[in-house]
C-alpha cells in the first residue's frame, strides 16, 4: 500500500501535471490562433520526430551527447582527483582553494569564444568547454565532502594506526560520497549547457548548431523538438547520476 | 626508572593551549600512575581538562610539559596496544556491525580468522550476536556504543581508555553498560583509565578514582574503592558505596569556592 502511496505521487502526479500543462498549450495556442512560427502546439512539435526531421534530430544529437557524456566524465574523474590531492595537502589546498572558489562563481559562460580560439572549432573546443564548466562543482562539493568527515571518528582513526591513504579510501572518500552526488549532479546539469554554448558560437552540427539553423529560417518546431531531445541527454545525464547515488547508498545502508 | 607496577605514568603534565598573554591551560601540573590491572576513574566537573588528560594518553594530543610514559616507553604518538571508546561510538555507517568491529584489524592487517573469531566472541559477550550484520543506523545508542567496545577490545589492547563512553545515553542505558563494562573489565583483566562526570558510575567500576579540580584543573582527591571483584549492580545498595559517593561528591563540591 505503502509503495503504491509512493507510486501515485512520485510518478503520477508529475505526469498528470506535466499532461495538463500540455494539454493548456495545445488549447492556448489553438484558441488564440497564435502563429506556428512564434509558437507551435506540442502536438505539432511532436510531429517533428515522426517526419524527415526525425534522422536530422538524431544524426545532431549524437555528437552533442557524446560531448556532453565525455566532459562530464572527464571532468568527474578529474575534479574528483584534484579534490582528494587537495585534502591531502595543506599547500595545495591553500593555494588553489581561492581560485577554485573565484572560478566557481565567475560566469564561466562569458570565456567559451576564447575555447574555440584555443581549441578550435571541433569536438575538442566543446569537450574542454563542457570539461571546464563541469570541473569546479565537483572539486568543491568533493572537497567540501572528503574536509567534513566528523573529528571524533578521524581520531579513532588515528588511534588504532590508520595511515592517511588508509583514512582517505576507507573513511573520507565514503563519508563524502552524499557531497560528490550533489557535486555530479551540478555538472550533469553545466555539462548540457556547456556544449550547447559552444554548438551556438560555431559549429556545424550538434543540436546547439541545429536550434540555429531551424531558428535562422522561422522553423519553429524542429527549434523546439531540438530542445526536446537536449533536455531528455540531459536528464538521462542526471538520471545516470541520481541512479547510481541511489544504488551506492543503498549499498552503505545494507539494503541490496 | 619507572616501577614494574607502574604502568602508566605522568609527571609534571601540562596542556596549554594558544601559549600567549590569552593561553588556556588546560592541565596544569598533574602526576599520578596506575598500576598494571588497575581501573582508574578521572572524575570532574565539565571543562576541567580531564579528556584532554586521557587524549594525551593516548598520543591523540602532546603534553605541553611534562612526561607520560606506558609500560616504560614514553607516548608521543597513538599506540597500538592501546584501546580507546570515545563519547561518540565513530561507527562507520557503511560497514556492519562485524566489520566495524573487525576495522582495526583490517586497517592493521592482522590475521583476520583468528580476529573474526574474537570480534563475535566480544559481540556475543555483549549481547549484539544477533546484530552483527546490521548496520549502525539499525542499533540503538546502546547498542552502537556496545560495537565500540568491541572494537576497542578485537585487538586485545592491553591499556582501555575511556572518553565519558556512556555520557551520550539515558540513564537506564548507562546503567546496563556500566555493567557490560564491569562483566568484560572482569573477564578481560587490563588496565583501565575512565574518564567521567558521574561520581557513581566511577564508584561503581573503579579501584581508585582521581578527582580532578576546575580549571587549572589539579588533583583534589585520589580515593581507594576497596569493593571486591567480581562486583555486581548491588554493591550500589551498601552503605560503604554512598559514604564512598558522599566523600567524593564533597571533594568536587571544596572546589567551587
Amino acid at each position: 500500500m505503502a509503495n503504491r502511496a509512493t507510486y501515485t505521487s512520485g510518478i503520477a502526479l508529475p505526469l498528470l501535471v506535466g499532461g495538463l500543462a500540455l494539454l493548456c498549450w495545445e488549447m492556448a495556442v489553438r484558441v488564440f490562433h497564435v502563429p506556428v512560427v512564434i509558437l507551435p502546439p506540442p502536438s505539432r512539435v511532436m510531429l517533428e520526430f515522426f517526419g524527415p526531421r526525425f534522422a536530422e534530430l538524431l544524426q545532431h544529437a549524437v555528437p552533442s551527447g557524446l560531448q556532453i557524456a565525455s566532459g562530464f566524465v572527464f571532468a568527474t574523474v578529474s575534479g574528483i582527483l584534484l579534490a582528494v590531492l587537495m585534502a591531502y595537502s595543506v599547500l595545495l589546498r591553500a593555494a588553489l582553494q581561492p581560485y577554485m572558489i573565484a572560478l566557481q562563481v565567475i560566469p564561466k559562460i562569458a570565456l567559451a569564444p576564447l575555447f574555440i580560439l584555443w581549441f578550435g572549432i571541433g569536438f575538442s573546443s566543446r569537450f574542454a568547454f563542457a570539461t571546464f564548466i563541469c570541473f569546479f562543482p565537483v572539486v568543491i562539493a568533493t572537497l567540501t565532502g572528503l574536509r567534513d568527515t566528523p573529528t571524533e571518528v578521524l581520531r579513532m582513526c588515528q588511534a588504532i594506526g590508520a595511515s592517511e591513504a588508509q583514512v582517505m579510501w576507507r573513511v573520507r572518500l565514503p563519508f563524502a560520497l552524499p557531497y560528490v552526488f550533489a557535486g555530479l549532479k551540478i555538472a550533469a546539469t553545466m555539462a548540457v549547457i556547456g556544449v550547447v554554448i559552444g554548438e551556438f558560437i560555431s559549429a556545424d552540427r550538434g543540436l546547439g548548431y541545429l536550434i540555429l539553423y531551424c531558428a535562422s529560417r522561422s522553423e519553429t518546431p524542429g527549434v523546439l523538438a531540438a530542445i526536446a531531445v537536449l533536455c531528455a541527454i540531459g536528464l538521462s545525464l542526471y538520471g545516470v547520476v541520481a541512479w547510481t547515488e541511489q544504488r551506492l547508498l543503498a549499498a552503505q545502508r545494507g539494503e541490496r | 626508572m619507572v616501577e614494574r607496577a607502574d604502568y602508566v605514568t605522568l609527571e609534571g603534565v601540562s596542556k596549554i593551549y594558544n601559549p600567549g598573554p590569552a593561553q588556556v591551560e588546560a592541565v596544569s601540573q598533574l602526576g599520578f600512575s596506575v598500576r598494571s590491572g588497575e581501573f582508574v576513574s578521572i572524575l570532574g566537573p565539565s571543562g576541567c581538562g580531564k579528556s584532554t588528560l586521557l587524549m594525551m594518553v593516548a598520543g591523540l594530543e602532546t603534553a605541553t610539559t611534562g612526561a607520560i610514559h606506558i609500560a616504560g616507553e614514553r607516548v608521543e604518538r597513538p599506540r597500538l596496544q592501546t584501546g580507546i571508546i570515545f563519547q561518540d561510538p565513530t561507527l562507520l555507517p557503511w560497514k556492519s556491525v562485524l566489520d566495524n568491529v573487525m576495522f582495526p584489524v583490517h586497517i592493521q592487517g592482522l590475521d583476520e580468522a583468528q580476529h573474526r573469531a574474537r570480534a563475535m566472541s566480544l559481540l556475543q559477550m555483549v549481547g549484539l550476536t544477533d546484530f552483527a550484520e546490521k548496520r549502525p543506523h539499525q542499533l540503538s545508542g546502546g547498542m552502537k556504543q556496545r560495537v565500540a567496545i568491541c572494537r576497542a577490545l578485537v585487538t586485545d589492547p592491553d591499556l582501555l581508555l575511556m572518553d565519558e563512553p556512556f555520557s551520550a545515553l539515558d540513564a537506564i542505558t548507562r546503567d546496563e553498560l556500566n555493567v557490560a563494562l564491569l562483566d568484560i573489565w572482569q573477564r578481560h583483566h587490563k588496565t583501565g583509565l575512565f574518564v567521567t562526570h558521574s561520581i557513581r558510575e566511577a564508584v561503581f567500576l573503579s579501584d581508585r578514582v582521581i578527582v580532578m579540580g576546575r580549571r587549572p584543573s589539579r588533583i583534589v582527591a585520589d580515593v581507594r574503592i576497596d569493593f571486591s571483584r567480581p562486583r555486581d549492580v548491588h554493591v550500589q545498595e551498601s552503605p560503604e558505596f554512598t559514604r564512598l559517593c558522599t566523600q567524593l561528591r564533597d571533594a568536587i563540591e571544596s572546589q567551587h569556592g
